[in-house]
């Protein structure tokens, strides 16, 4: 079975090449390119197969498990205690994640979308609040 | 009692009086303990904790309290309102009504989705954001989602979910395995692409504040969700043998234990149990044409 951290590194391999197309492209281009992976349920278990505990970065916690820009924002995420498993940035403000029980996430920006992977969440959030800041204080979860 | 319209039939003094109470609870800040409340309770399924507003069978009487309690005190400012419904299934159109000026506004400008008609236009004065997922002061909306453009979900759709008979199921939550009434009208059990999500994705089509954390910043969440609870009396009404499920508190060894409210444990922040509000008609009665 294909453990969470080996599907993390195969999403980390895919970002860097996507970013490192990404960063050529037009934001216009890459705004008509914004068909977030919507998670169908069978597609995350299949990717991830069950959920268990959250992923761990094994090189340490400072390398980022993607780091990119993305219509001229800057998306991070890194491996984290928080609930969720990791703690994800737009433009170096926090972005809350959770957790779907299959394997999928949500975010505060995309509440009632799911998406496959933490960097197609950070990606749908940027696609959600355009230009604006992410609120420091506002509209957190209930942790 | 009192009775709550199918928004296509007010009159427009009722449009307008709905409107004038939103507007003067805003004013008097208490609206926005509404946002964050919302905001505070969605709590999901793949991590641990309580969860009662969504994903989980309290759903339905959690907004349906939630409900009831702004519309109390839309009641303190104007006693003759009552929150209006929106049968997405017939008013299916950014240029319905709704979205009139006299009523909801209409949709955000392309360029960052400022909502600039009707009383909840920021630059009208009534209207500033508080609680948001961003910084942003101004109602946002992307009706249809035009760069991938959505459908409402049909009347075929809700009747097809109304037919399930069996309100909820264990594990008693979003996953495909839950299956029931409560998860396919929620909407998480079809993707996207597949065409489900019933009240997710009325959430989406509406775009903007009304797809995030505090989508209650939009007005338009009262009208969708009393439409949401209208639809749970039609499901009632429709399987007078079912019943809200689970009826009874979950056993110490079900791994969902201190996670799903029965149908006799109170649900916060409320602290009302589920059964109390399984009869709307306690409350107000629907209006339904
Ligand atoms: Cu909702």
């Amino acid at each position: 079975m294909v453990t969470r951290r080996r599907v993390l590194r195969t999403g980390l391999t895919a970002a860097a090449a996507v970013s490192g197309t990404a960063a050529a492209l037009s934001p216009m281009l890459a705004a008509s390119d914004r068909n977030p992976a919507a998670a169908t349920p069978g597609a995350v278990e299949a990717a991830l197969g069950p959920p268990g505990e959250p992923p761990q970065d094994d090189e340490g916690s400072s390398a980022p498990l993607f780091d990119e820009v993305y219509r001229n924002r800057r998306i991070q995420g890194f491996a984290s205690d928080a609930e969720a498993g990791l703690d994800v940035f737009v433009d170096g403000r926090p972005l809350q994640l959770m957790r779907r029980v299959d394997g999928s996430w949500i975010s505060v920006a995309n509440h009632f979308q799911p998406f496959l992977t933490p960097l197609a969440t950070a990606r749908g959030a940027v696609d959600a609040i355009g230009r604006a800041d992410l609120s420091l204080t506002n509209a957190g979860h209930h942790h | 009692m009192y009775t709550r319209k199918n928004q296509r039939n007010l009159t427009s003094d009722q449009r307008t009086r709905f409107v004038k109470a939103v507007l003067e609870v805003k004013r008097l800040g208490r609206y926005d303990k509404y946002v964050s409340l919302h905001s505070r309770y969605f709590a999901a399924d793949g991590e641990s904790g309580l969860r009662v507003a969504h994903m989980a069978p309290t759903f339905f009487p959690w907004h349906r309290h939630f409900l009831i309690v702004f519309e109390r005190e839309l009641q303190l400012i104007d006693p003759g309102v009552s929150i209006p419904y929106w049968d997405w299934t017939r008013d299916s159109s950014a240029s319905s009504k709704l979205w009139a000026d006299d009523f909801m506004g209409g949709n955000g400008r392309s360029s960052d989705g400022q909502v600039m008609t009707g009383p909840f236009a920021y630059r009208n004065g009534g209207w500033p954001i508080v609680f948001g997922v961003t910084e942003e002061r101004y109602l946002t909306r992307n009706l249809g989602r035009p760069d991938r453009p959505l459908k409402l979900p049909s009347a075929a759709e809700l009747t097809g979910a109304l037919a399930i008979a069996t309100y909820d199921t264990a594990p008693w939550n979003s996953s495909p395995h839950t299956q029931g009434f409560r998860n396919r009208i929620e909407g998480w059990t079809v993707s996207d692409k597949a065409g489900g999500y019933l009240h997710n994705r009325v959430h989406q089509w509406v775009g903007g504040h009304m797809i995030g954390a505090s989508s209650p910043n939009d007005p338009v969440f009262w009208l969708h969700h009393a439409f949401i609870d209208l639809i749970w009396v039609r499901w009632q009404r429709q399987h007078r043998t079912s019943r809200y499920l689970p009826d009874r508190p979950l056993g110490a060894k079900d791994p969902q234990h201190g996670r799903v409210i029965s149908s006799n444990e109170p649900m916060p922040p409320f602290g009302v149990k589920p059964s109390a509000v399984f009869d709307h008609r306690h409350y107000y009665q629907y209006e339904e044409n």
